[in-house]
């Protein structure tokens, strides 16, 4: 069988990814999708703790029920940030993170 | 022996196809590039998932991520007419983003291979090989997996065990009936975790995704004047 550490490399990848297309990325439509990304690679870590943690071959649930959770709410997130965004291009014609600066000039 | 190995390499191939897809999402400069590379990689992740045994979380990543999620975002890239980002020379921009994702994942994979245990399983490459000599010359090898004991948590997965889940679910199963069972009722499981344990939590959830949709509502409309 696979050994957890190798689901752990994978989800760390993962989220590292995402972690550069947030730090790199100016559209921040793309920023989001990286940012579920990250959450995506959350549950892979989970999920895999859920069967190496299990006594007698049974997962412990108590992980995927939380895995979940991280799915019901990054689709709430998803709907609200969405809407922020189509909020700010009707403000600013444009969705580039550089644009948001009117506090810095 | 060879099944396993294969169900092995399949892991391998499908977590190397989501790195490159999330890789994709980063590097393609048109957003609807990206978001096609990003429901890719959740369906490979999805695959994981039903290799890891947790079906019902691989039908939610696919339905809620695959599905609805990308199909949002798509809707928002259409509707906004968004031109492909221009093409900044920031070059130290990248570099520092690069450099502190590879720190971080630098970090992961070290600690990850420090779990006591990590490093005991065979190379599933050198599995396959093995019994693909097994299948030629007919050798009676058997490769030695690694001891799933709870010392040695970072190794191999434990096997899934049906009989122990059908008296978790039912404590009132003989143990004939208990022997039986083949496979694990995956969804009912969960099902009762969330519905006791968790209950409260889930209603929380549904009010949360609620309170998600006004405010979407609330957010894009057209704000009249009058």
């Amino acid at each position: 069988m696979i050994p957890l550490a190798h689901y752990l490399i994978l989800s760390g990848i993962l989220f590292s990814i995402g972690l550069a297309g947030v730090l790199i990325r100016k559209n921040i439509i793309v920023v989001f999708m990286c940012l579920e990304m990250m959450l995506t690679a959350a549950n892979v870590a989970l999920v895999a703790f859920s069967r190496a943690q299990g006594t007698a071959g049974v997962p412990v649930y108590d992980a995927q029920v939380l895995s979940l959770f991280i799915t019901g709410i990054a689709a709430a997130e998803v709907a609200i940030g969405l809407a922020l965004i189509v909020a700010m291009f009707r403000a600013r014609r444009t969705v580039e993170s550089t644009a948001l600066n009117s506090l810095k000039d | 022996m060879f099944e396993s190995s294969l169900c092995q390499i399949l892991f391998y191939v499908l977590a190397a196809v989501a790195v490159l897809c999330a890789i994709g999402v980063v590097a393609y400069r048109n957003p609807v590039n990206s978001a096609m590379c990003m429901a890719m990689s959740f369906a490979m992740v999805a695959a994981i998932f039903f290799g890891m045994g947790a079906q019902f979380l691989g039908i939610v990543q696919l339905i809620v991520y695959a599905g609805a999620i990308l199909v949002l975002f798509l809707f928002v890239v259409m509707m906004l007419d968004i031109h492909d980002e221009r093409s900044s020379s920031n070059y130290v921009h990248a570099a520092v983003g690069v450099l502190v994702a590879g720190f971080f994942a630098g970090l992961v994979i070290n600690v990850s291979l420090g779990l006591p245990g990590a490093t005991d399983t065979p190379c599933p490459a050198k599995t396959l090989c093995s019994s693909f000599g097994e299948l030629l010359i007919g050798d009676a090898r058997t490769v030695s997996a690694a001891p799933a004991s709870a010392a040695q948590y970072g190794g191999a997965l434990p096997e899934l065990n049906a009989a122990a889940a059908a008296r978790l679910e039912n404590p009132a199963i003989s143990e004939a009936d208990a022997a039986k069972a083949t496979s694990i009722s995956d969804v009912k499981l969960l099902g009762k975790c969330l519905y006791t344990h968790y209950n409260i939590a889930f209603v929380i959830l549904s009010f949360a995704l609620l309170s998600g949709t006004v405010g979407a509502v609330a957010l894009a409309r057209k704000i009249r004047k009058d």
